[in-house]
């Protein structure tokens, strides 16, 4: 759907308040946004904007972050990437092609570890490979090599009800790999976990990142978490949701949160953020 | 602490044998000294050896297997119609919005209200019991179920979504079993149900059957003490039943739902 009237005023909008130089070049266009917008109707009969005119374009096997204060509509971003829920204004592309729905090369690792209670971490994993047309057997065995990839081989067995918090977002990390997709959309995956913990799933993240060069999307709380983590850190106001602005942090990797450019970049984005 | 609970909980249990025991104890003595009417209700020892007298073993075999029978078919049917038609009124809204409001019409109702027109249309044979009996389980499990569907985690159903799974897949794969608890529930009343229902369908209406075999003593006017016995043994049966499927349905979910 190409709605002109939208396309015109978030050109407008972009011109006045340009927050990132926009690339052209389609080989850096691996997803892109363009004008997004998501409005919810309310109880009350009117409607509410949660993101307006939304342009970002996302390279491949780039990691990039959304910050932003709560209610921003980062979650609603994320979905609409995902195919979980449709944009009201513009749309968005993955390889050129529209988004229509999920299982367009998205894996998704969600706030809370949204593992089926009912399936050993094994058998969860497993269930990704449910439309990939490999047998039992085979579906087993490539779940106990995605379960070693995040180190969990030695609780495949376990029901999530009895995995830590930490174990379990593995497990969620090992599920969404399973049908190889080329975009990791993770929405806090690591939230809820403790901070000795969320360093530890924050280096494996960047360890399965580097070997399988995916595109990671993923939302954050954390300044700091964005900044250990991401080549870009869009961060987005709110009412409506939009971006302010686009951060490159452009430090080596593994990166530390004592030098001196990692703490300027934080004061920045920190500025940012509570103006 | 858990030690401290098993020992509790051991006790509670041989407080509770303690309190049958006493309670069989005190009837058996009242009884005996006269305090109540043996004619109309006789000391245990009494009960059970006139029981053993009038009953042959093939008739109680007999009325056993005709009760449990009843009851299983009546059972797995309503059960099995109750967990289709709750989930697909969950699952698919318009069918729902159809079907509800019938079943929460019908569902007040207690299923022994139906005995009459149960008679009329399916005379006093087997399928009036076996009516009556389907609408004991039939309505619990319905109403689980629904409730069930309606209460699943939408982010279950959006995490299978992302790996490709829509339709009756995610269905059969995620909604059924993610609803297994509640459905669980709904089959433990629903056997109750059909069991408290079966004997009194076999009181009105049965030339066999347990039920049938205490209320055709008293028509008989034979032994108080065959009644009693029958009674107690009703209840043995919905009790080792109920057991059972309490033990199965922990197995089923308990692991993972942590019953
Ligand atoms: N289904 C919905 N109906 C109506 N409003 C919604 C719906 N989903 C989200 N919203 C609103 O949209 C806004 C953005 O929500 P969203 O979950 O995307 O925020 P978020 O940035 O992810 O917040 P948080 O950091 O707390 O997770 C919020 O104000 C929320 O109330
Ligand atoms: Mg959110």
């Amino acid at each position: 759907m190409l709605d002109h009237d939208n396309l015109a005023r978030c050109a407008l909008r972009r011109s006045e308040a340009p927050v990132a130089k926009r690339t052209t070049s389609p080989f850096l266009q691996f997803i892109a946004i363009n004008s997004v917008g998501k409005t919810f109707a309310a109880r009350t009969g009117s409607s509410i904007s949660v993101l307006d005119c939304v342009d970002l374009t996302i390279a491949e096997n780039e990691f990039v972050s959304f910050v932003g204060r709560s209610g921003c509509g980062k979650t609603t971003l994320l979905n609409i990437i995902a195919g979980l829920e449709d944009a009201t204004q513009g749309q968005i592309t993955i390889a050129g092609r529209p988004v229509t729905g999920p299982g367009q090369g998205q894996g998704v690792v969600f706030q809370q570890h949204a593992l089926f209670p009912w399936l050993t971490a094994v058998d969860n994993v497993a269930f990704g490979f449910r439309k990939s047309g490999l047998n039992k057997t085979d579906r087993r065995q490539k779940a106990m090599d995605l379960l070693t990839l995040v180190g969990l081989e030695a609780a495949a067995s376990k029901y999530p009800r009895e995995m830590s918090g930490g174990m379990q977002q593995r497990v969620s990390i090992a599920r969404a790999l399973a049908l190889d997709p080329q975009i990791l959309l993770m929405d806090e995956p690591f939230g809820a976990l403790d901070e000795l913990t969320r360093i530890e799933l924050q280096h494996e993240l960047l360890r399965i990142w580097e070997a399988q060069r995916k595109t990671v999307v993923f939302v954050t709380h954390s300044i700091n978490e964005a900044l250990m983590l991401s080549d870009r850190i869009v961060l987005l106001a709110p009412n409506p949701g939009r971006i302010k602005r686009v951060f490159d942090v452009d430090l080596p990797r593994p990166r530390s949160r004592t030098e001196p450019r990692f703490n300027a970049l934080y004061e920045e984005i920190w500025d940012e953020l509570s103006t | 602490m858990s030690e401290i609970l098993k020992t509790l909980r051991s006790n509670d249990l041989a407080l509770g044998l303690i309190g049958a025991v006493a309670a069989v104890g005190v009837w058996e003595i009242c009884a005996r000294t006269g305090v109540v009417d043996p004619t109309l209700f006789p000391s245990p020892s009494l009960a059970i050896s006139a029981a053993a007298q009038r009953l042959t073993a093939e008739t109680l075999a007999d009325n056993l297997m005709w009760s449990l029978f009843r009851v299983f078919s009546g059972f797995i049917l309503g059960a099995l119609a109750g967990a289709a038609i709750g989930i697909a009124a969950g699952w698919y809204r318009g069918f729902g919005t159809i079907v509800r409001p019938l079943i929460e019409l019908l569902r007040p109702i207690p299923p022994l209200a139906w005995i009459p027109l149960a008679i009329i249309w399916f005379g006093l044979g087997e399928p009036s019991k076996l009516f009556i009996i389907f609408l004991g389980a039939f309505f619990p499990v319905v109403t689980a179920a629904y409730q069930g569907m309606r209460s699943i985690d939408p982010v279950l159903l959006r995490a299978a979504q992302t790996l490709g799974l829509d339709g009756l897949p995610l269905l059969l794969w995620v909604a059924v079993p993610a609803t297994a608890p509640d459905l669980a529930t709904g089959v433990r009343i629903g056997w109750g149900l059909s069991f408290g229902v079966l004997v009194a369908a076999e009181l009105i209406a049965a030339d066999r059957g347990l039920g049938y075999m205490i209320i055709n003593e008293r028509n008989t006017g034979g032994s108080v003490g065959v009644i009693i016995v029958g009674i107690l043994l009703i209840g043995a049966l919905n009790l080792l039943t109920d057991a059972a499927i309490g033990a199965a349905i922990k197995r089923w979910v308990g692991r993972w739902h942590g019953a």
